[in-house]
């Protein structure tokens, strides 16, 4: 569980979020939404103890995540940032038993046994068994997006934190990344993930955590979140929200007046 | 798993082949002897014979000095390429190098004895890795374009102030000396200089060893390694200080060899894949290859004279970097 208690986050002397409180739960897939730029991926890195706050706290499990060396906040928080390139020739179970890294003692350069047997159930979490000696480079987005959320499976951390793990990828591909994370989630992992489509969020979460104007606008569920004043402040532009035939929430831009008409 | 099984294959093939270069390394000079006569001197140490004396006073010793030299600018080249993710670096352009032969020209010139040079290089080689690690650092980390570039400024920098010592000193005997040994050459020192440059070396090895995990995980990126529980700042640290000893090892016997540390990382990820549990040990066959098979010709291209094996790499050397940092780049 992470309980984050009124944060300020920035870089040197500008602050991006301040106000923060956020508590991340065991079972839970919460979606972390808001415009271009309003500090989604900072919040993120703060949870992950990847960047100290300017001011409040980040505790993971009671501990602030600040007091914690590099390999026990891996073995409590598993972060899967935004795309990075990754040297080409390595093999996708290569790059998933890198997980297994902060359970190692320091002197060992393979994991045991037990490592191979948690990287093979990773593996098979994401149904890329069939890809295990694949090179990363020759996979698609969205098979790549799996072999990073399988390398944080193996990490064994109790909280994931992604960071847009949908973009570059087309509706089927983001949902079936979204069900593995549900999957994760009903089996008791706390799970935070930045996503950059709000009907995505929408449609995919239960909990919806709006950033905007530098703060947490609004935190609940989806219809709690998705509401046309809110979205409209947070993104700087008129939205309006709709109800489809299955329920489902859709914010819609209102349509812009043009030229002419 | 058919790729280890091929990495394997290639680690032995290379041993296999340094130790046919070492018999040659052995075979081979003035005295031209048979690999019989070279094995029975090698198991038999004290038959008093010519042939014993050459092989235990003179070649033997070289041989295993190249195989230093060459095993620790690799490894070191290995180390650097794989922290920065740059396959245009290594501690020749790091100016680690120029660093440590500037103050071993120093210390020749104050004739200070030769069992501290390694000592002196160390120091001078993280000085000077660490000051242009400074210079480099741009926003968070360290820029791999701005670290070649202050790496090649202050190699430089350390040239021209090693030029003026030799010509400050130019009438004595020293001078001499530093231009013979700044050309790079494995000739003249023997078992007692060996012994020193291997505590350097060791010591350079074990921390290698120890920063293998890290530099594995920084395959996937730094954002990636730290998350996955890589200490990157104690990484950085380890690996300086690794490369530092190990380059102070090598230029304390062999004065300055470069291209080994750059060239050499290249041919074994080629051979045995980017993954430094691999690349790492597979560095020093490969290194000591290069640096032996040079030390060879540079003893036999020409008669009554030995070539600079430092001089003989750079020819060899430049196109090489030539075509890694251009061709390759435009390829990729």
């Amino acid at each position: 569980m992470i309980e984050a208690r009124g944060l300020q986050l920035g870089y040197r002397d500008r602050v991006v979020l301040r106000d923060v409180a956020l508590t991340l739960r065991p079972g839970e897939l919460v979606a972390i939404v808001g415009p271009n730029g309003s500090g989604k991926s900072t919040l993120l890195r703060a949870l992950a103890g990847a960047l100290a706050p300017q001011a409040g706290s980040v505790a993971v499990d009671g501990r602030p995540v600040g007091s914690l060396g590099p390999a026990a906040r891996a073995r409590s928080v598993a972060l899967v940032a935004a795309e990075e390139h990754a040297d080409d020739d390595v093999a996708v179970r290569e790059a998933v038993a890198l997980g297994r890294l902060a359970h190692r003692p320091w002197w060992r350069w393979s994991g045991d046994e037990r490592d191979e047997a948690i990287v093979e159930q990773a593996l098979a979490r994401v149904d890329l068994v069939a890809f295990a000696e694949r090179a990363i480079a020759t996979l698609s987005s969205g098979e790549r997006q799996r072999v990073w959320i399988a390398t944080a499976l193996a990490q064994g951390a109790p909280t994931l934190l992604l960071d847009e793990p949908t973009s570059h990828l087309d509706l089927a591909g983001a949902y079936a990344t979204l069900d593995v994370l549900h999957g994760l989630a009903a089996d008791g992992a706390a799970i935070a993930v930045v996503l950059h489509d709000l009907n995505l969020a929408g449609a995919a979460v239960d909990r919806v955590v709006l950033i905007g104007e530098g703060t947490v606008l609004a935190d609940g569920p989806v219809a709690d979140v998705f509401r046309d004043e809110l979205l409209s402040r947070a993104y700087g532009a008129e939205i309006t929200v709709l109800r489809t035939g299955d329920g489902t929430l859709v914010a819609a831009p209102a349509r812009r007046a043009r030229a002419g008409t | 798993m058919a790729v280890n099984a091929r990495r394997t294959a290639n680690l032995l093939a290379l041993c296999v082949v340094l130790a046919v270069c070492a018999v040659v390394g052995i075979a081979v000079g003035s005295v031209a002897l048979a690999p019989g006569d070279v094995w029975g001197a090698l198991v038999h140490p004290h038959a008093g014979d010519v042939v014993t004396t050459i092989v235990w006073a003179l070649r033997f010793p070289r041989v295993l000095i190249a195989v230093l030299v060459g095993g620790a600018l690799a490894v070191s080249g290995t180390m650097l390429q794989g922290m920065l993710r740059n396959g245009l670096v290594d501690p020749y352009l790091t100016g680690g190098s120029a660093g440590a032969a500037f103050t071993i020209a120093i210390a020749i010139v104050l004739g200070a004895p030769e069992p501290l040079f390694a000592g002196f290089a160390f120091a001078a080689a993280l000085g000077t890795t660490l000051g242009v690690a400074a210079l480099a650092r741009s926003g968070r980390g360290v820029s791999p374009e701005r670290l070649i570039l202050a790496g090649i400024a202050v190699s430089s920098l350390f040239a021209g102030l090693t030029t003026l010592v030799i010509i400050a000193w130019a009438s004595s005997t020293a001078s001499l000396q530093i231009i013979s040994w700044l050309g790079g050459s494995l000739a003249g020192h023997g078992w007692h200089e060996l012994g020193w440059a291997a505590v350097y070396a060791a010591l350079g090895l074990a921390l290698a060893v120890v920063a293998v995990p890290a530099l594995n995980a920084l395959r996937l990126g730094d954002v990636r390694a730290r998350a996955l529980g890589v200490d990157l700042d104690r990484t950085r640290w380890l690996v300086l200080i690794a490369s530092s000893l190990l380059v102070a090892a090598a230029v304390s016997v062999s004065g300055i060899v470069g291209y080994v540390g750059l060239i050499v990382p290249h041919v074994v990820r080629r051979l045995c894949g980017s993954d430094t549990r691999w690349a790492l040990p597979a560095s020093i066959p490969a290194g000591a290859i290069v640096v032996l098979v040079a030390d060879v010709i540079a003893r036999t291209a020409a008669q009554h004279q030995e070539l600079p094996i430092g001089v003989l790499l750079s020819v060899v050397g430049v196109p090489a970097f030539l075509y890694l940092g251009f061709v390759r780049r435009r390829t990729a």
